[in-house]
Parts: structure tokens; C-alpha cells; sequence
């Protein structure tokens, strides 16, 4: 048995079954926020309505605390719905039937275990410090209700999708945060480019959710068909001691719907992968024979599709290749919303979604393969773009998308407990680099060009310790809890094989290493011309001014954070699964990736190989170095000194084009938005109003009236005329009907 | 059976009709009380379609609150009118939409105001009588009663253009309608022997669904069932088809359904506000509710055979809509072409035949009567301010007109299917289905899901046009948001889109049996093994003496 850590007292005091029955209260909180201050907000005026969005969240964040310790406690259990057994160390709450039709039905239904307790700090917790940081940040803004109902609205939103017990559900919350994005992205929709960016994040977004509802869509129909041939084959007896179990699942199909994290559990459980040639029964190698769309083709298949169709769902909300470039245009929202959506909660969606599904994902080393493979290229893709961004936000968006890519690469080679500690991690560095980012904005008159900053050291000396901090943190310097969550990362890498893709691990492995160098690179860029150095003398206001006690308290918290978050990760820390020593992050979420890891090595998908983590750690700690390094020398000294020559070619080659984001918003205008575009003006001018209108309809109608003149010409008023037309009409008509009687 | 059972039906339908012929004697000048016992008879019509909504039982037999009186005995024609769960739903949906259409152009509409309004209570009585009746010629009448009103509130309140759009409007459906009268004639002489034959919509599908029975067991390659077929099933088997297309061509062009669809968006565009919301909200889906009653339960195998080429319409339906929206530069036309785009949903959803599909398409009925209606209606308040459609001539709108901004993004979400509205259910269920079907090939489905990212792309981008960035045109300056009526005409539909996203359950529920004996029904033309309760049409019997053409000979008629 599993000897699992917990960092708390070991019995939750007062019933843990008190405490399920209110978790729908913490998203409600926020939920009855948003309603407040959208409708009231206006009228209750600005210190009532920022008082109510602080304790909306702040309330949730204290019941989130009571679940973490609740789940904390090994007397903490429900019944799973789909098996009939207890699960520990989790709660569950049932509210009903949302809507069914036919096979499917989708519930209201909540689901905390200890991954989403850690989400649930992360959400409730940085999103109540940005929430108090917000205040300030918007006290002259006149759409502060708006503000602050949106940002409830998002919170209540971000809480459905990590508490929901179905995939179904779970989307509701996945669009949700899209469309709280897509209202702060265009905040201020008078100007037009930030109204557009809005447009941009949900239609993109929208590409990915096409992805995600089909990948829901093919489990509905792999569940299906699974029952249908489990009934037919005993309900899969031979996978099955306990044939009640098996009964409690069919039921629990039908009762709690296909989708169900819970049915879908034990679907997994129920499906041997093709490796493991020594079980019986149904496989992932099985074809399936149940009439369907699917007839034909294995689970397996089947499988590998639909979460290639969630990875491109998670990659249009986490902004991976190709569905990155909404993201850095995102930062024309409010920078507390890039803090709090694009970079600490919303866009890791998509790997809470993967470490959510880690059991499925872990039985097709296809689809790992691919999360692990997109979020590498991500991750040196979006860090080579950042190196020449001059936008204080732009930078760390990019930064963003390329951490987003660490934590895919992480999911990709089945190390979930590293990535889920990396976005919790990221969460807080990322967050307080970018209200730091805001700081600095607040205290330059709103200036992001780095180049005409520079030398806010002194000026602002809180906001630079912060963010000094922060950049440390994310560089990956010890003992910082970037250094640990990204190593973590690396060495999972490093250690592990795919099934089937052996490469894999090396390559990312190489490829994060090099990410984490040009991380380190970008990073000390940003940091050194922001705050190093002199004033630029074209800079807006002379003298930038620190900002007052909200943000700066929110900004010590937050580097506070990024500072202690290391705990997590120190390796060999605590005992863990199977007897050896594992960090203290990797322990915590023992009993929610039990499943998964369970999975992987009796199927063999992915192997770890137990090394000691300490040389990779020293290698990645130099490289963060030498890329730190070789950015101060060159933005501190090296260029400065050159100031007025020109670069040298290859590097002004190399900067012109990242800069200008290597031309993919260019391309995908070229390539899919214009020339749809062009089809569709195309198409209404010639099928709608051409072929259709024209043709058909204005022809039909030319037709009648033709024919309609040349029938005027029997109506000639001659009663002789019509009496010989009808009487030839009428021996005709007998003549027919005499044929079909006698026939 | 209470009188209230029995009489509720005919009373929710006429009750219109009645309030029509004595708003009739009020005086032509007295606007205010024309328009207020208009608004307060549609109001007492929501009241009894809630009422009807209320006695339908989700876990009673199909039909229910049935009335059936003798009517044209001699051909088989009675006054046979009941509703099932989707008709019923649909009814709630037109009594809901009755006084939001009466208080929406309250001031839109100056001109022969009586006329205008008795023009809607007319439309109201033929909307509920068609979705009412259970006699196949009592539909039709109520069919192409609806055409008279709304040839009428296009041609007489409509645009610079209006002429000419009421003719195509009317053109279009009758000529289709016409068509469907020949089939509705051919199955009634066809299908039941002489001096039995009634009107009857359950003697018109008892009557069929035996032939098509062992038409689909001969297709289906049993060559033993071939050679005993009865001559009505030889003669399905070679007319089937083009019955089912004339009932489906009739439909089709309602819905509408590429490639029948230009007469949308000219009507659309012309019509007045009401005209607008009675189109979409309720009209539309008497073309989708027409496949789902008649059309394909009546001829089932024929359905079969030409369901892949109507799903390939109904998604050509929904990408082609979309893509047309993109190209418009009229608002209304866009929104009307959004219709097309979503009642592609709807037909897919029919044509998927599974209960997922089936239930996901009944919803998205209600949806987008809710959805469309409200889009309809907040442009026309713009319209009424700005006398313009073109959306170049907006921008900036969110700044002079907060609160409509907010109702407007609402139903926005709601058009594109945001979860938490009620759109979603609709386009999630649909898609679904068609997912689980096992004759629409996969690609089809996708091609369809791909609607979400077109639906966003265009709803979004007439929104960024008309409210956001800075305000150009002076006039949009000087807008004022929306007044108490228009914020009281509007809420409700905000609400429903909450209501319907958030709690489906007490919509599905009453459609479930509906939904169960559809899909049935469908599947007589596969020949899949079913018991003949669970197609079967049972309905009231006619208590009064048996029409003397339905008499065998020789009887007396005492019955």
C-alpha cells in the first residue's frame, strides 16, 4: 500500500460529508458577486463594489482552505458512483441531473480531490490577491463594476472547470473562462485593437473547444460501444472478478452520463492497453464491433483521436502551437487580468485538463507523444519570440506560452505531478512579474516599451525586489521554486520512455533544456533594460512613482510565494508511492494520479527510471546561469557600449524576424482568414444572389411568365373553344383512369 | 376528462381569433387601446399556452388534451385537434413570444395600427392551429393561414423593398405548400381503402406504416418479404419517394433549408420588427416541425433513402449560412442568415435519428425562437432609433447604450451557443446525436461542429462593428439606451436564455416521448425489430357517429 504524505493533520475535524454539501457555495460566492456588481455595481458605488468582489473570493478562498484540509485527511472518502468502492482523500457532490436525452445525461455534480484543491488555492487564493491589487489598479477607471463583475464572473467560471465532476460540465467552465477573457481582453472596446483582440482569443479559443467538444463526443462513443460489447461479452468478465462492479458501472453510465470523471475512471480500468498481451478480454487493441460510427475501428484508434482532439483544445486554450497567437494579444486587457486569466489560471486549463485525464492520456503513448512533442516546439518557439519583443507585457505573454509549453512537455512524458507544481509555481512568479509589469505601467504613465524605461531601480525599489525576484524565480535560479517545478519537469524527461516513441524523452529533455536557457535569456533582457541602467530619455514622465500599499502588499505576497513554493518541489523529500523518497508536490497528488501511474506500469506505456535528479540538476542550474548571464553582459555592458553601430547581419536577420513574431498572424491571414473570407463573398455573389436567386428563382419566375403569355392566347372567350378542350381533357382523364382500374 | 382537458386546446387556439373580432370593433383612431387589448388578449394566450404546458403530463401517452368533433363526415374530415410534447412546447413558445411581439412595436408601428394588430392575433390563432391539429386537412388550412397575415405585416408595415419580398415570401411557400396538398390527396386516396379514408393523422400514418413495414423488409434484402407485399407497399415503394419529397420540399422551403432559402433574408430584412420575430420565432419551425410530424413518419423508408443527402443539405446549411453571414453588410440580413445557419442544426439533428439528435433539435426549436426572436427584436430598437441597417453606419453603440449593449452580448452568447445558455444544450445534443448516428458518416459531423467557430466568428464580428470602437457617426452620439417598455420587452427573453441553459431538465422532460416515438417512427423505414405500440399513433376515437364515408357497407350508423 501507498504510504501517501500529508503535510496536515491527519483527521479533518467535523464531518467531511458537512463540508461536500457546501461545495457548490464556493463557486456560487463568486457566481452571485458577478451578479451583484454587474447589475448593482453602478449604483452601490465603487468602494462597496470592490469590498463585495474581495469577499466573494476571499470567502471561497476560506472554504477552498477547509476542502484542502479536508482532502488532506485520510477520512475524507466517497463512494464512487461508477465502481461502488470508496475513493479517499477526495469529496464529491451530486446536485442533480443537469439535462439528458436518449443514452447521455450530464450532471451537476462536484468533485474535489487533491489536484483540484491545489487549483483551488491557486484560483481562489492568487485570485483574491489580484482582486485586492485590482482595486487600485482600476480606482480611476469608471467601468469598475464591469471590471470586477467580469472578474468574479471568471472566478466563478475557472472554479466550475476545475471542480466539475464531467467533462460536460467542466466545459461549461472551459468556455466560460474564454468568454470572461474574451469581455476583459476587450474591456476598453472603444479602441478598436483591443476589441478585435477580444474577437481574436474566442475565436481561436472557439477552434479548440471544436476540437474538445469532438474529443468529448468520441468518448460518449467509446463508452457506448464499450457497454454495448461488454454486455454482449458478460460485461467483460474477464477483467472482472467482481461482477457488481461492473453492474455499477453500466448503471452509473446510464445515471451519471458517459462523461462522468468518475465512469470514465473506470472505463480505463476496464480497458487493458494493447501491451499487456497477458490480459484477456476487451483491450484498446479490440475492434469494435457495435453498430456506429466507430464499427471498424479499435479502441485504441479511437482513444488516441479523441485526446488528440482535447490536446487541440487544450493547445487553443493554454495557447500552444498552432493556437498561440490569441494570447499575446490578450495584453490589452487590464494587466491585473493577464495577471490573474493569461498567465496564473485560465490558459493552464489545458494541462489541469490533461492531468484530469491523466489516466486516459497515460494509455496512448500516440497522444502523449504529441502533448509532449507540441509543448517542447512551444516552448522554444514562444521563447524566441520573446527574446525581441520591446512590450513589457508582450514579453511575458510570450514567457507565458513558452512555461505553458514546459508544463505540456511535463503532462507529454507522464510526469503530471511536475507539471501540475510548474503551473502552480508559474502561477505565482508569472503573476507577480505581471502585476509588477502593471506597477511599473501605473508608475510611467502607462508607458510598456521597455526602451523607454530603464533604471526604475531606485524609483520604484518594491516593485523592483519583486519582480527581481520573480525573474529569479522563473530563470530557474536556486533555491527558487521555479528552479525545482521546471527541473522537476526536465528530469521526468529525461528519465522517461514512451511506448513506442523512445526518442521522445531525450528530444524534450534537449529541447526544454535549451527552452530554459533562452528563458533565462529573455527574462534577464526584460529585467535589465526595465530596471537596470539609466532612465531612457524619451521616457513619458520624468520620474515613475512606486505604487501604493494594495499593489505593493499583493506584490511582496506573491514573491513571498515564489520564494517558499520551492518546498514543493525539493526532491527526495518525503516517502512516496512504492517506497522511495519523492518531493513533497509529487506525494500530495499521489492519490489523484494513483490511477494513471497504476495504469502506466502495468501497461508499460511509460517507464521512469529511477535515477537521482541531482546532476541534471546542476546542469540545468548552470544553463539558466549561463543564459542569465550572457543577457546582463549583453544588454548591460556589451550593448550599451556599442550604442549607434549596427548589429551584426545574422542577428539583425534573426531580430527583425522575431520581432515581427516570425510572420504566423501574417500567414494564417494568408492562408485561412482572407481566402475564407474571399469564398464566402464569393459564394453569396455567385450561388446566393447568382445561381440561386437569379438563376432559379428569377428563372422560374421569367419561365411562368413566358408561359403564362402563351397561355393567354386560349383564353379566347369562345365557349366553343373551351367546350372542345374540356371535352378532349375529360376523354383523356376516363382514358387514364380506365387504364388503371382495368390493369 | 373535465371540460378544461377537452376544451383547452381549441380555446388556446382560438381564443386569439375571438379577441381579433372584437378588437375588430374598436375605433381605428384609438391606437392605445387597439395596441392594449391587443397586448393584454396575447397576454391571456400566453396565460393558456402556460396553462396547456401545465396539463401536459411528460409521463402520459403521446397525444394529450385531445378534441376530436365531426367535421366534413363524408370525407373524413374532423376537427380533430391534441398536442405531444414538441407541439406543445412549440405552442408555449408562440404564446410566449404573443405580447413580447405586441409590446416590441408598440411604437415602431404608426399606420393602420388595427389592422396591424388583428393581422398578429390571426397569425397567433393559425401558428397554434397548425402545431394544434391532428387532422391532416385542418393543418393544412392552418398552414396557409399563416401565409395571408404575413404576406400582409411584410407587404403592408415593411421597408422600401417590401413588395416585392411578401411576393417571394409568398410565392415560395405556397408554391411548396401546393405540392404537399397533391401528396397529402395521393396518400389519402392511395393509402386506405375506399369508404374508410379519413383526413386523420392516425389513420393517415396506421395506414402507412404496415406498407412501409414491408417495404423496408424487402429493401432491407429479404427476398421472401419481396414477393408478398401488398399493393400498397409495391406502390410505396415507387411513389414513396416522391411523396416524402413533396411533403420535404413544402417543409424545406419553411425551415428553410439550402438550397430554398433566398426568400429568408429578403422577407427578413423587409419585414417589420413582429414580422421578423413571429418569422423566426415560430414560423420557421413549422417547417421543422412539419418533417418531424408528417414528413418523415409518414414515409419513413423513403426518409431513409434520402437521409444522407438531407444531412448534407442541413450541414451545407450550417457552414453555407455562416459563411453567408460574413458576406453580409445588412444586419438584418445577417441575422437572418444566422437563422438558416442554426435551422441547419435543427434539420441535422432530425435527420441523425437518434434520441440525442432528435431532443437536441426540438430544443434548439425553442432556442432559436428565443435566441433569433431577441436578436430581432434589440435591432429593432436600434432600427427604430438609427433608420438604418447597414452595419457600417454603428460603432461605438456600447458607450450611448450601455444596458442594450449588455442585453444584446447576452443573446449573443445565447446564438453561439456559449455553455450556461440555452443554446448550448441545443447544439451540443444535436451534434451528438449526429455523432451517434449510424448512417451520417462521421466527416459530416465535424464539418457540422465546425458551425461553433463560424457561429463565434460572425456574431462576434457584427458585435465589435456595432458596439465597440469609437464612436464615428454623430448620430450614434446622441443614441439613448433603452427604455422601460423596451427593457421589460427584452428581459424576458434574457431570462429564458438563462432558464433554458441552466435548468434544460423541465423542457426535455415533456419532450421525451415525443422524442422516443419519433425516432421510432423514423426507424420503420430501417427495418430494425420494434414493437407496433411503440410506432403506433393512438388517438382519440371519434365518439360521435362514424363519418357514412368511413362506414363499410351494409352497417347501420349506430355505432
Amino acid at each position: 500500500m501507498l504510504a501517501l504524505v500529508n503535510p496536515f493533520t491527519d483527521a479533518f475535524p467535523g464531518a467531511p460529508e458537512n463540508l461536500a454539501n457546501l461545495l457548490w457555495v464556493i463557486v456560487a460566492l463568486p457566481l452571485a458577486g458577478a451578479f451583484l456588481c454587474g447589475v448593482l455595481g453602478k449604483f452601490m458605488g465603487r468602494a462597496n463594489t470592490n469590498f463585495l468582489a474581495c469577499f466573494t473570493v476571499f470567502a471561497s478562498f476560506i472554504l477552498s482552505c477547509l476542502t484542502l484540509w479536508a482532502v488532506g485527511a485520510q477520512s475524507t472518502q466517497f463512494i464512487s458512483p461508477a465502481s461502488g468502492v470508496p475513493v479517499r482523500w477526495a469529496l464529491w457532490l451530486d446536485l442533480g441531473r443537469w439535462f439528458s436525452a436518449g443514452d447521455f445525461s450530464a450532471h451537476y455534480g462536484f468533485l474535489v480531490d487533491r489536484l483540484t484543491a491545489a487549483m483551488l488555492m491557486v484560483i481562489t487564493g492568487i485570485g483574491f490577491l489580484i482582486h485586492l491589487y485590482s482595486t487600485e489598479y482600476m480606482e480611476h477607471d469608471d467601468g469598475y463594476w464591469r471590471y470586477f463583475a467580469y472578474l468574479n464572473l471568471f472566478v466563478a467560471m475557472m472554479l466550475t472547470l476545475v471542480m466539475a465532476d464531467n467533462l460536460v460540465l467542466l466545459f461549461v467552465g472551459w468556455e466560460g473562462v474564454g468568454l470572461c477573457s474574451y469581455l476583459l481582453i476587450g474591456f476598453w472596446y472603444r479602441d478598436t485593437e483591443k476589441a478585435w483582440a477580444g474577437r481574436k482569443a474566442f475565436i481561436t479559443n472557439r477552434i479548440g473547444d471544436f476540437g474538445f467538444l469532438i474529443g468529448m463526443f468520441l468518448l460518449v462513443l467509446l463508452v457506448g460501444a464499450t457497454e454495448q460489447m461488454g454486455r454482449e461479452t458478460a460485461l467483460g468478465r474477464s477483467n472482472f472478478s467482481d461482477i457488481g462492479r461492473a453492474r455499477a458501472w453500466v448503471t452509473a453510465v446510464h445515471d451519471q452520463g458517459p462523461l462522468n470523471l468518475e465512469v470514465l475512471r473506470e472505463w480505463a480500468l476496464r480497458m487493458p492497453a494493447e501491451t499487456a498481451k497477458d490480459r484477456p478480454g476487451m483491450t484498446l487493441g479490440t475492434t469494435i464491433t457495435t453498430e456506429g460510427p466507430l464499427k471498424g475501428k479499435t479502441f485504441g484508434q479511437v482513444l488516441t483521436a479523441a485526446l488528440l482532439l482535447l490536446l487541440l483544445g487544450a493547445a487553443g486554450k493554454s495557447a500552444q502551437i498552432p493556437l498561440y497567437v490569441w494570447l499575446p494579444d490578450a495584453m490589452a486587457g487590464p494587466t491585473p487580468v493577464s495577471a490573474l486569466i493569461h498567465a496564473a489560471t485560465m490558459v493552464t486549463a489545458g494541462v489541469y485538463l490533461f492531468c484530469r485525464l491523466s489516466f486516459l492520456l497515460v494509455l496512448s503513448p500516440t497522444a502523449m507523444a504529441w502533448v509532449a512533442m507540441i509543448g517542447a516546439l512551444t516552448a522554444i518557439w514562444a521563447a524566441l519570440i520573446a527574446f525581441a519583443q520591446d512590450d513589457i507585457k508582450k514579453v511575458l505573454a510570450y514567457s507565458t506560452v513558452s512555461q505553458l509549453g514546459f508544463m505540456f512537455m511535463g503532462v507529454g512524458v507522464g510526469v503530471f505531478w511536475a507539471a501540475a507544481l510548474h503551473l502552480v509555481t508559474h502561477a505565482c512568479f508569472k503573476a507577480c512579474l505581471f502585476l509588477g509589469a502593471g506597477s511599473v505601467m501605473h508608475g510611467n504613465a502607462d508607458e510598456t516599451d521597455i526602451r523607454r524605461l530603464g533604471g526604475l531601480r531606485k524609483e520604484m525599489p518594491w516593485t523592483w525586489a519583486t519582480f527581481a525576484i520573480a525573474t529569479l524565480a522563473i530563470t530557474g535560479i536556486v533555491p527558487l521554486s521555479g528552479f525545482f517545478s521546471k527541473d522537476a519537469i526536465l528530469h521526468g524527461a529525461h528519465t522517461t520512455e514512451v511506448a513506442g516513441y523512445p526518442w521522445v524523452g531525450h528530444t524534450v529533455y534537449w529541447m526544454g533544456l535549451f527552452g530554459a536557457l533562452c528563458t533565462a535569456f529573455y527574462m534577464t533582457r526584460l529585467y535589465v533594460l526595465t530596471f537596470e541602467g539609466k532612465r531612457a530619455p524619451d521616457a513619458r514622465v520624468p520620474h515613475a512613482h512606486e505604487s501604493g500599499f494594495r499593489m505593493v502588499f499583493v506584490l511582496v505576497f506573491l514573491a513571498f510565494l515564489s520564494v517558499v513554493g520551492v518546498v514543493w518541489g525539493i526532491p527526495e523529500l518525503v516517502p512516496g508511492p512504492g517506497g522511495r523518497k519523492v518531493a513533497l508536490m509529487e506525494g500530495y497528488l499521489a492519490p489523484a494520479m494513483n490511477l494513471a501511474d497504476r495504469l502506466a506500469s502495468i501497461y508499460d506505456t511509460v517507464t521512469h527510471t529511477e535515477s537521482s535528479p541531482w546532476l541534471g540538476f546542476a546542469i540545468a542550474w548552470a544553463v539558466a546561469l549561463v543564459g542569465g548571464a550572457t543577457a546582463w553582459l549583453v544588454f548591460r555592458s556589451w550593448l550599451p557600449a556599442r550604442a549607434g553601430k549596427p548589429l551584426p547581419n545574422y542577428i539583425a536577420l534573426f531580430w527583425s524576424w522575431a520581432r515581427a513574431k516570425f510572420y504566423v498572424d501574417e500567414l494564417y491571414d494568408l492562408l485561412i482568414i482572407r481566402p475564407f473570407t474571399v469564398l464566402s463573398k464569393g459564394l453569396y455573389k455567385i450561388v446566393d444572389a447568382g445561381l440561386i436567386d437569379g438563376v432559379a428563382v428569377g428563372g422560374t419566375a421569367g419561365v411562368l411568365r413566358r408561359v403564362g403569355g402563351w397561355l393567354r392566347y386560349t383564353q379566347t372567350g369562345n365557349a366553343q373553344n373551351y367546350a372542345t378542350v374540356m371535352a378532349v381533357g375529360l376523354l383523356i382523364s376516363i382514358g387514364v383512369v380506365l387504364t388503371w382500374v382495368l390493369r | 376528462m373535465t371540460t378544461l382537458t377537452t376544451w383547452i386546446v381549441t380555446l388556446t387556439v382560438f381564443q386569439p381569433l375571438i379577441s381579433a373580432a372584437i378588437i375588430a370593433l374598436l375605433p381605428q383612431a384609438e391606437k392605445r387601446l387597439v395596441r392594449g387589448w391587443t397586448f393584454l388578449s396575447m397576454f391571456m394566450n400566453f396565460g393558456l399556452t402556460v396553462l396547456l404546458y401545465g396539463l401536459f403530463d411528460p409521463k402520459g401517452p403521446e397525444f394529450q388534451l385531445e378534441q376530436r368533433l365531426q367535421w366534413i363526415s363524408d370525407l373524413g374530415i374532423s376537427y380533430h385537434v391534441g398536442v405531444d410534447g414538441l407541439a406543445v412546447s412549440l405552442m408555449l413558445l408562440t404564446g410566449f413570444l404573443g405580447p413580447l411581439v405586441v409590446l416590441a412595436s408598440w411604437t415602431s408601428i404608426e399606420n393602420r395600427v388595427k389592422s396591424f394588430h388583428l393581422a398578429l392575433l390571426l397569425i397567433q390563432s393559425a401558428m397554434l392551429g397548425t402545431l394544434a391539429s391532428l387532422d391532416v386537412i385542418l393543418f393544412y388550412v392552418f398552414f396557409e393561414a399563416m401565409l395571408v397575415p404575413m404576406y400582409l405585416i411584410i407587404g403592408m408595415w415593411g421597408s422600401e423593398k417590401r413588395i416585392q419580398a411578401a411576393m417571394k415570401f409568398f410565392l415560395y411557400t405556397l408554391a411548396g405548400s401546393l405540392v404537399m396538398l397533391v401528396a397529402i390527396l395521393a396518400v389519402y386516396f392511395l393509402a386506405q381503402p375506399s369508404g374508410t379514408r379519413s383526413f386523420d393523422y392516425a389513420a393517415f400514418y396506421n395506414s402507412l406504416a404496415p406498407a412501409n413495414r414491408e417495404l423496408a423488409a424487402c429493401l432491407a434484402g429479404k427476398a421472401a418479404s419481396c414477393a408478398s407485399m401488398s399493393p400498397l407497399a409495391k406502390a410505396l415503394g415507387v411513389y414513396g419517394p416522391w411523396m416524402f419529397l413533396a411533403f420535404a420540399v413544402a417543409f424545406a422551403i419553411k425551415v428553410p433549408m439550402f438550397p430554398v432559402h433566398t426568400w429568408l433574408p429578403d422577407a427578413h430584412t423587409e419585414a417589420p420588427v413582429a414580422g421578423s420575430i413571429i418569422l423566426a420565432g415560430v414560423m420557421l419551425k413549422m417547417g421543422t416541425f412539419g418533417f418531424w410530424r408528417y414528413a418523415i413518419p409518414l414515409f419513413p423508408v423513403a426518409a431513409q433513402q434520402m437521409r444522407v443527402a438531407f444531412a448534407v443539405l442541413a450541414v451545407v446549411g450550417i457552414v453555407y449560412g455562416a459563411m453567408m453571414c460574413l458576406a453580409q453588410t445588412d444586419v438584418k440580413r445577417l441575422i437572418a442568415y444566422s437563422s438558416v445557419s442554426h435551422l441547419g442544426f435543427c434539420m441535422l439533428g432530425i435527420f441523425a435519428l437518434t434520441a440525442e439528435g432528435a431532443a437536441g433539435s426540438a430544443y434548439q426549436m425553442l432556442n432559436h425562437g428565443v435566441s433569433t426572436g431577441a436578436l430581432f427584436l434589440l435591432f429593432g430598437f436600434l432600427y427604430e432609433r438609427r433608420h438604418t441597417r447597414n452595419i457600417i453606419d454603428f460603432g461605438g453603440v456600447a458607450r450611448t447604450m450601455p444596458v442594450f449593449a449588455a442585453l444584446f452580448l447576452i443573446i449573443t452568447f445565447s446564438s453561439i451557443a456559449v455553455p450556461g445558455t440555452n443554446g448550448f444544450i441545443g447544439e451540443f445534443l444535436v451534434l451528438l446525436g449526429t455523432f451517434k448516428s449510424t448512417k451520417v458518416p462521421m466527416w459530416l459531423a465535424v464539418l457540422a461542429t465546425s458551425g461553433v467557430i463560424l457561429s463565434a466568428a460572425y456574431m462576434l464580428w457584427i458585435v465589435q462593428r456595432v458596439f465597440f470602437g469609437p464612436v464615428v457617426q454623430v448620430e450614434n452620439a446622441r443614441l439613448r439606451d433603452v427604455n422601460g417598455r423596451e427593457l421589460a420587452t427584452s428581459l424576458p427573453f434574457v431570462v429564458m436564455v438563462l432558464v433554458m441553459g441552466v435548468l434544460p431538465g423541465f423542457f426535455l422532460d415533456r419532450l421525451e416521448t415525443s422524442t422516443r416515438r419519433y425516432v421510432a417512427r423514423a426507424q420503420v423505414g430501417l427495418d430494425v425489430q420494434q414493437r407496433d405500440e411503440d410506432t403506433r399513433v393512438t388517438v382519440l376515437p371519434l365518439s360521435s357517429p362514424t363519418p357514412v364515408a368511413a362506414l363499410p357497407a351494409g352497417t347501420s350508423d349506430q355505432r
